[in-house]
C-alpha cells in the first residue's frame, strides 16, 4: 500500500541535504586533490633538484635548445666556409660576420606562402617535413656529451637505436617525394632511398669495430672505453669509411644525387616551399651534425680528450665536433657529384670491403701484438 | 626497342621551367634510369631577331645580333658588321683589324670561362664553378673599361671599332690575361685529375667525326674529335688579323678512342681553345699598328646601302656562326637577314646522342656540347 507519509518525508529532508552536501564535498575534494597532486607531480618532476637538472639537460644544455642553436651555427658555418672555399665572402650583412643571416632567412621562409600542389596528398605533404626533423633530432638524446653528468640518456643499445631512427629518414624522403605529386620529386625520393641502400651497410659495418672493441652497444659505453686509446688510432680505415658513408647517407655533395639541382631540380624537396622547405633544410644539417657527433663518439674518444678539469667533457666533445663538422663541409665542397649507380658502386665495392678489412686487421692485431688488448676494456695482455 | 619496355616509360619534360634549362625544353622518355627517347624542342626562347633586323638600320643591327648570345657578344655581332662592310664596300683600317681580332679572342676567352663554370655547376661542383668565374670577372672588367659595358659590348661598327684602347684598358686586358694564364694550368690539373670528374665525363656522349658531320656540328665539338676545322685558318677574313699571328688550330686527340670525342675531350678542347686565344692576344698586343680606328667615310656609307647580298661567317666559341644579308637599293634597313647559329646543330644532335645513356648524363652531354638557346631560337 503506497501512501504518501508527509512526516516521514519531512524527517528525510536533512538526510537529503546532507547527501547533496556530501556529493558536492566529494566533487570539490576530488578537484582539490587532483590539483594538489598535479602540483605535487609538477614539483616532483620539475623542481626537485635531481629532476630539475634532468629537465635542464634534456631541454637546455646538451638537449633541444643547445642542439637547435648548434644547428643554426652549423648552417652559418657551412655557408661561410663554402663561401671562403669558393673565393667569395659568404653572408656578411646581418650581424657580425653575417651571423644573423639565418634568422633573416628563416623569417623570410616562414612568412612565405605555403604552396601545396594540386596533385599532392595534402596531409602527408604537411606532416612529413616536421616528422623528418623530429626523427633526426631525437637521436641527439643518446649522444654522450659528458661521461659523468652532462648527458641526457644512457641506453644499453643506444647505438642500434640511433641507426633505427636514421633508417626512417630515407623512408620519409621517399614518401615526401611520392606525396608531392611531381615526377622530379618521385625520382628524387627513389634516389634518396637508393642512397641509403648504398650507404647504410658500410656505415653500420664501420660501427661494428668500435662496438666490438668496447664490448658495448651503448654510445656511453663506447665513449668510456676509449679512456686509454682513441679508436681512431686502432680503426683509421673505419673512421674514413664511416665518414664517407655518412656523407653518402646524408646526401650532400658529392653524393647529392637525391637533390641534384641540375638534373631533377631539387629532388624530393622540389615542391616544398616556405616552412616545409625550412624544416627539410634544417633536417639535412641536423643529420650532418648527428653524424659528426657519432664520429666523435665512436672514434675520437667522445668527451675523453685533450683537456681536463671541470666541464672538460662537453668542451672536449664540442671541440672535436667542430673539427669533424669542418671535415664534412670540406669534403662536400671539393668533389664532383656522382651518378646514382656510381654511388652504389663505390659504397659496395670499396667502402664495404674496407670496413670489414679494418675489423679483421684489428682482431689479428689484438691476438698477435701484445699490449693492445691491455688498452681496451677486454683486458688481458 | 620492344613495345613492352615502353609500357613502363615515363615522359619527363626537361624544361622550360627547369633550373638548368634556361630557355629550352626537351622531352625525355625514361625507362628506369635510362633515356630511350630524346625530343629537343626549339621555340621557348624566340625573340624574332631576324624580323627585328628588318627594322633596324645598319649600325643598330649589330646590337640585336649580340643579344643572340651574350656570352660571346663580340663574336656574335661580327658577322652582321662584316656583311654590311661587304655590301657597302667599306675598307677597315689596319689598327681596327687588330683590335677586332683581340676583342674576338677576348670574347672567346670570356665565353669559355663562363662555360667552364656552368659545366661544373651542371656536374654539381660549385667550388670549381665559382673559381673560373672569379677570373671571368677580370675579363668583364676589361670589357667594361674598354667599351663601358660588361656583357653586350657593342664594340664593332661598320668600318672599324667604336673605342680606342687606352692605357688603362690595356692594363685591365693584360691583368685579365695574366690572371687566367696563371690559374689555368692549376685549375686544369685539378679538374682533369679529379677522379669524380673523370668518372662523370669519360665515355659520356661519345660520337665520331662522321656523326658530327651528319649533325652539322662545327667548332670545338668537332675539333675535339681531332679534326682541325677552323675558319680562322681555313677561310681567313681579310678584315681580321689572324695572319699576323703564328698559331696552330687546337685539336684534342684521345688515344683511347681516336676520331671520337667524349665529354672529357670536349673539356680538354675548350682549355686548348682558351690557351690559343690567350696566345693570339699576347702576340697581337705588341703588333697593334698606329692609325685611325674607323674609316671616316664608313658612317655615311653604312647609312644607305646599295642593292646586294652578302654572306659572312665567323668561327665562334660554339662553332661557325653565319649570317646572310640582303638589301635593296638605297635601303636604310635590311630586306632580309638570316642567321644560322652553331648551336641548332648541337642541340638537335641530342636526339641521336642521348638515347641509351643514363638520365643523369643527359645534362652532362648537353653541357659538353655547350648549346646556347639564343642560337637556335633567334
Amino acid at each position: 500500500m503506497l501512501q504518501f507519509d508527509f512526516f516521514a518525508w519531512l524527517a528525510g529532508i536533512p538526510e537529503w541535504i546532507y547527501g547533496i552536501i556530501q556529493w558536492i564535498y566529494g566533487i570539490v575534494s576530488f578537484i582539490f586533490y587532483w590539483v594538489y597532486d598535479l602540483f605535487r607531480w609538477i614539483w616532483a618532476t620539475i623542481f626537485l633538484p635531481s629532476n630539475f637538472m634532468f629537465l635542464f639537460r634534456a631541454i637546455i644544455f646538451p638537449g633541444l635548445i643547445f642542439v637547435v642553436m648548434a644547428l643554426i651555427w652549423a648552417v652559418w658555418f657551412t655557408r661561410k666556409l663554402w663561401g671562403r672555399i669558393q673565393d667569395r665572402r659568404g653572408p656578411v650583412h646581418l650581424g657580425k660576420y653575417g651571423g644573423l643571416q639565418l634568422f633573416a632567412d628563416a623569417i623570410k621562409l616562414i612568412a612565405k606562402e605555403t604552396i601545396i600542389p594540386d596533385n599532392a596528398r595534402r596531409w602527408m605533404f604537411r606532416f612529413l617535413p616536421g616528422l623528418l626533423l623530429v626523427v633526426v633530432l631525437l637521436p641527439f638524446a643518446f649522444i654522450p656529451w659528458d661521461l659523468e653528468y652532462w648527458f641526457i640518456a644512457d641506453l644499453s643499445v643506444s647505438l642500434v637505436l640511433v641507426f633505427a631512427f636514421l633508417t626512417a629518414v630515407p623512408v620519409i624522403s621517399l614518401l615526401a617525394g611520392w606525396v608531392s605529386g611531381s615526377k622530379y620529386s618521385l625520382i628524387g625520393g627513389f634516389r634518396a632511398a637508393n642512397n641509403q641502400f648504398a650507404a647504410e651497410i658500410p656505415l653500420i659495418i664501420s660501427t661494428i669495430g668500435p662496438a666490438l672493441l668496447a664490448g658495448s652497444l651503448s654510445l656511453m659505453g663506447i665513449a668510456a672505453a676509449q679512456s686509454s686509446i682513441w679508436f681512431a688510432v686502432l680503426l683509421p680505415i673505419n673512421l674514413a669509411t664511416f665518414l664517407v658513408a655518412a656523407i653518402a647517407s646524408v646526401g650532400i655533395f658529392p653524393f647529392d644525387a637525391p637533390v641534384a639541382d641540375s638534373e631533377i631540380i631539387f629532388g624530393w624537396r622540389t615542391e616544398f616551399t616556405g616552412i616545409h622547405f625550412t624544416l627539410t633544410y634544417f633536417a639535412e644539417f641536423a643529420e650532418q651534425m648527428l653524424y659528426s657527433a657519432l664520429i666523435v663518439t665512436l672514434f675520437l674518444g667522445g668527451p675523453i680528450g685533450p683537456l681536463t678539469g671541470p666541464l672538460a667533457g662537453p668542451v672536449n666533445f664540442v671541440l672535436k665536433f667542430l673539427i669533424t663538422f669542418f671535415f664534412f663541409v670540406l669534403v662536400s665542397s671539393s668533389f664532383q657529384r656522382l651518378r646514382q649507380d656510381q654511388i652504389v658502386h663505390y659504397c659496395w665495392k670499396y667502402l664495404l670491403p674496407l670496413a670489414l678489412l679494418n675489423i679483421i686487421l684489428i682482431m689479428l692485431a689484438i691476438v698477435y701484438i701484445p699490449g693492445i688488448a691491455a688498452l681496451l676494456p677486454l683486458g688481458g695482455g | 626497342m620492344s613495345p613492352d619496355i615502353l609500357e613502363d616509360a615515363m615522359e619527363l619534360w626537361f624544361g622550360p621551367q627547369h633550373v638548368s634549362a634556361h630557355g629550352w625544353a626537351t622531352k625525355l622518355t625514361l625507362v628506369g634510369d635510362y633515356v630511350v627517347e630524346c625530343d629537343p624542342n626549339a621555340g621557348y626562347f624566340h625573340r624574332s631577331a631576324e624580323k627585328v633586323l628588318e627594322y633596324k638600320n645598319f649600325r643598330q643591327g649589330a646590337l640585336i645580333l649580340e643579344r643572340m648570345c651574350m656570352l660571346e657578344a663580340f663574336l656574335a655581332e661580327y658577322p652582321y658588321v662584316a656583311a654590311v662592310e661587304k655590301i657597302a664596300e667599306i675598307e677597315v683600317p689596319e689598327r681596327a683589324k687588330v683590335m677586332r681580332t683581340i676583342m674576338m679572342e677576348m670574347s672567346r676567352l670570356h665565353s669559355i670561362q663562363f662555360w667552364w663554370g656552368q659545366f661544373n655547376a651542371e656536374l654539381g661542383f660549385f667550388t670549381m664553378a665559382l673559381w673560373p668565374w672569379v677570373d671571368r670577372e677580370y675579363s668583364l672588367d676589361a670589357f667594361e673599361e674598354l667599351t663601358g659595358s660588361r656583357h653586350t659590348v657593342s664594340y664593332s661598327t661598320p668600318g672599324g671599332v667604336k673605342y680606342d684602347f687606352t692605357e688603362k684598358s690595356m692594363k685591365q686586358l693584360n691583368r685579365a690575361l695574366d690572371r687566367f694564364e696563371d690559374r689555368l694550368p692549376k685549375f686544369r690539373d685539378m679538374q682533369m685529375g679529379s677522379p669524380t670528374f673523370r668518372a662523370r665525363t669519360e665515355n659520356i656522349g661519345l660520337y665520331d667525326v662522321k656523326q658530327g658531320l651528319k649533325w652539322g656540328l662545327s667548332g670545338p665539338p668537332m675539333k675535339a674529335c681531332g679534326i682541325p676545322m677552323d675558319l680562322r685558318k681555313d677561310d681567313p677574313d681579310p678584315n681580321l688579323a689572324y695572319d699576323m699571328v703564328d698559331w696552330e688550330v687546337p685539336i684534342t686527340e684521345n688515344p683511347e678512342h681516336p676520331g671520337q670525342s667524349d665529354a672529357l675531350d670536349r673539356m680538354e678542347q675548350r682549355f686548348a681553345e682558351a690557351e690559343t686565344a690567350c696566345e693570339i692576344i699576347k702576340q697581337l698586343i705588341p703588333q697593334i699598328p698606329e692609325g685611325p680606328i674607323i674609316d671616316p667615310k664608313a658612317r655615311g656609307k653604312a647609312n644607305r646601302l646599295p642593292e646586294g647580298e652578302a654572306y659572312a661567317r665567323v668561327e665562334g666559341t660554339r662553332g661557325i656562326t653565319t649570317l646572310w644579308l640582303k638589301t635593296q637599293d638605297k635601303a636604310q634597313t635590311a630586306y632580309r637577314a638570316k642567321i644560322r647559329g652553331p648551336c641548332i646543330a648541337s642541340y638537335y644532335a641530342l636526339k641521336d646522342l642521348v638515347p641509351g645513356s643514363k638520365f643523369a648524363d643527359f645534362i652532362v652531354i648537353f653541357g659538353s656540347l655547350d648549346p646556347y638557346p639564343g642560337w637556335w631560337d633567334r
